[in-house]
């Protein structure tokens, strides 16, 4: 029982970070209707950024954010207007080519500057832990999910208290009628692209401290993020946190009281069981016919 | 109307020399395949009710999308008040005082009424004025102010049509295009829309307005269109048009 206790917290724990990182995908495709297949890159740009400043310039991981996000925001602004805005037809099927580009061209900048070699961003905190109950939780995880659980926060804030909140869910909801009440909807699209890539360095981070990585973690990372914004609907927020958590927790439980092996497919038959009754996930838009 | 009451503009009065404010010239327009207008030359007096009538296909939609700026004409000039307006982005058409209520429901379904309304100012920046406006629009359209708090996709298909008047009315627009606001609605809602239609056309707006439902539409207008497969077949005021027996036979589906 404390087993599947334990299990559940770090799951929930872990589950913050997938939740952070599938929320800036869901959102990408939410506005703009395209999946950025390059998300899982872009994160483990984020983790190689921060692994930098931390061992070149002794800057403390959680602390380097305060640069990262700010240039990872710029530069998903930058490579929507470069790469993404230009398509204007078949945009669903050509930025799923154009974003495994992306994905590509980074993972090659990262093998060529820093090999294939694992890494892992370790901080002076790292091995710290405390007890609950008969097991010990380190700390790092607790950092990790309140940072997450804090940008989430400004994330919703921002979306439901201001009025460029109101502008990214008016376009979210309808393209046209967002354009029609005056919206720039390709200033909303670059936006919040650079928003997805701010949230993609703070996932990256805790994922490097929580994880090793290469230049090509990104791959496995991709196919869980795809899979958590399916079952929690695409373009929700709500739904990437809720399956997020519901994901990891299922994988932990499922490792320590069946085995590891089955984590994953566990987790996929709740997927197929859940897609079947609710195809739009568990929170989805409904899907629009375009003009 | 409240919404005239605080007009951004100076209305100019009905008289034999009333101008024109809109002007299309050898308009020429299309998606990918190829052109769906192919030469449409329409003036649209100032506050005029004018109506758009025709077949499925004949390309009454691709005009309002034109004029807002949804869709680059190929060729031809869009004039308002005697300004090219055809390479201008939605926003600055907007700007200009043209609002499109498009003909698919286009509220924010999961915002409320008062949220979507709102939204219709959202290119204005001076709040005290969109304050004045939102009561205004309330006072005017009582459903906005009764189901203010609901969300917008909880209303019938009549009441989001006239939550979606209420939002254009928030820019208290110089031109007002409509596409199909009957579309889907029972006889008698469709009553109540185009008597707002109406009412908003004597608050001294103007309206092009294009219409499946002919009678109705020619019925309420001042200046009425036919078109078919992209060109303007008729014009003339909105009782010529419905009384010609020839459009009757062709496109109103008369016995």
């Amino acid at each position: 029982m404390t087993l599947v206790l334990e299990a559940a917290v770090l799951g929930i724990l872990t589950g913050g970070v997938y939740a952070l990182m599938a929320s800036g995908l869901t959102l990408i495709f939410g506005v703009m209707r395209i999946i950025n297949v390059g998300h899982g890159a872009l994160v483990i740009l984020g983790a190689y950024l921060s692994f930098v400043l931390w061992r070149n310039l002794s800057i403390d991981p959680f602390v380097s954010l305060v640069v990262t996000m700010p240039v990872m925001f710029v530069l998903g602004v930058i490579l929507q207007v470069v790469f993404i805005r230009p398509l204007k037809t078949d945009r669903e099927a050509l930025s799923v080519l154009v974003t495994y580009s992306i994905a590509l061209g980074i993972e090659g900048l990262l093998g060529y500057f820093f090999s294939s070699n694992y890494l892992q961003i370790t901080a002076w905190y790292d091995t710290a832990s405390f007890p609950i109950g008969d097991f010990r939780i380190t700390y790092v995880y607790i950092y990790g999910f309140l940072l997450c659980l804090a940008i989430l926060g400004a994330i919703f804030l921002m979306l439901y208290r201001t009025t460029f909140g109101g502008a990214i869910r008016a376009t979210m909801l309808n393209r046209t009628a967002a354009q029609l009440v005056g919206i720039d909807v390709d200033r909303v699209s670059a936006i919040a692209f650079g928003i997805g890539m701010a949230t993609a360095a703070a996932g990256g981070v805790v994922f490097g401290i929580t994880n090793t990585f290469n230049p090509g973690s990104h791959y496995d990372l991709i196919s869980r993020l795809l899979t958590i914004i399916v079952l929690g609907g695409l373009g929700s927020l709500r739904g990437a946190i809720i399956a997020a958590l519901v994901m990891l927790v299922i994988e932990d439980i499922t490792a320590v009281v069946i085995s590891p092996v089955w984590a994953s497919f566990v987790f996929f038959v709740i997927l197929v069981a859940v897609l079947l009754v609710r195809p739009q996930g568990l929170f989805g838009l409904r899907v629009r016919e375009r003009l | 109307m409240p919404c005239a009451a605080i007009p951004l503009f100076s209305m100019p009065t009905w008289g034999p020399d009333v101008g024109v404010l809109l002007e299309l010239k050898g308009l020429v327009a299309g998606y990918g395949a190829g052109d769906i207008l192919l030469g449409i030359d329409l003036a649209v007096d100032e506050e005029s009710l004018t109506c758009i009538v025709g077949p499925n296909g004949a390309g009454k939609s691709t005009v309002l999308r034109v004029i807002s700026g949804l869709l680059r004409p190929t060729r031809g000039s869009v004039r308002f008040r005697g300004e090219s307006i055809a390479a201008l982005s939605p926003r600055s058409i907007l700007n200009r005082g043209i609002v499109h209520v498009p003909q698919e429901r286009s509220l924010f379904p999961t915002m409320t009424v008062w949220e979507n309304v709102r939204l219709g100012a959202y290119t204005v920046r001076d709040r005290g004025l969109v304050e004045r406006r939102l009561a205004a629009v309330a006072e005017t359209f009582p459903v906005v102010k009764e189901r203010r708090h609901e969300l917008a996709a909880s209303l019938s298909g009549g009441q989001q049509k006239i939550v979606e008047f209420a939002r254009a009315m928030m820019l208290d627009p110089l031109l007002l295009i409509l596409d199909e606001p009957s579309m889907g609605l029972d006889p008698k809602t469709r009553t109540t829309v185009f008597n707002t239609i109406r009412t908003m056309n004597d608050a001294g707006h103007t309206v092009l307005l294009v219409e499946q439902n002919a009678r109705s539409g020619l019925g309420i207008a001042s200046h009425g269109v036919v078109m078919e497969s992209g060109r303007i077949r008729l014009e003339g005021t909105g009782p010529d048009v419905l009384g010609n027996p020839e459009i009757g036979r062709l496109y109103l589906g008369a016995a």
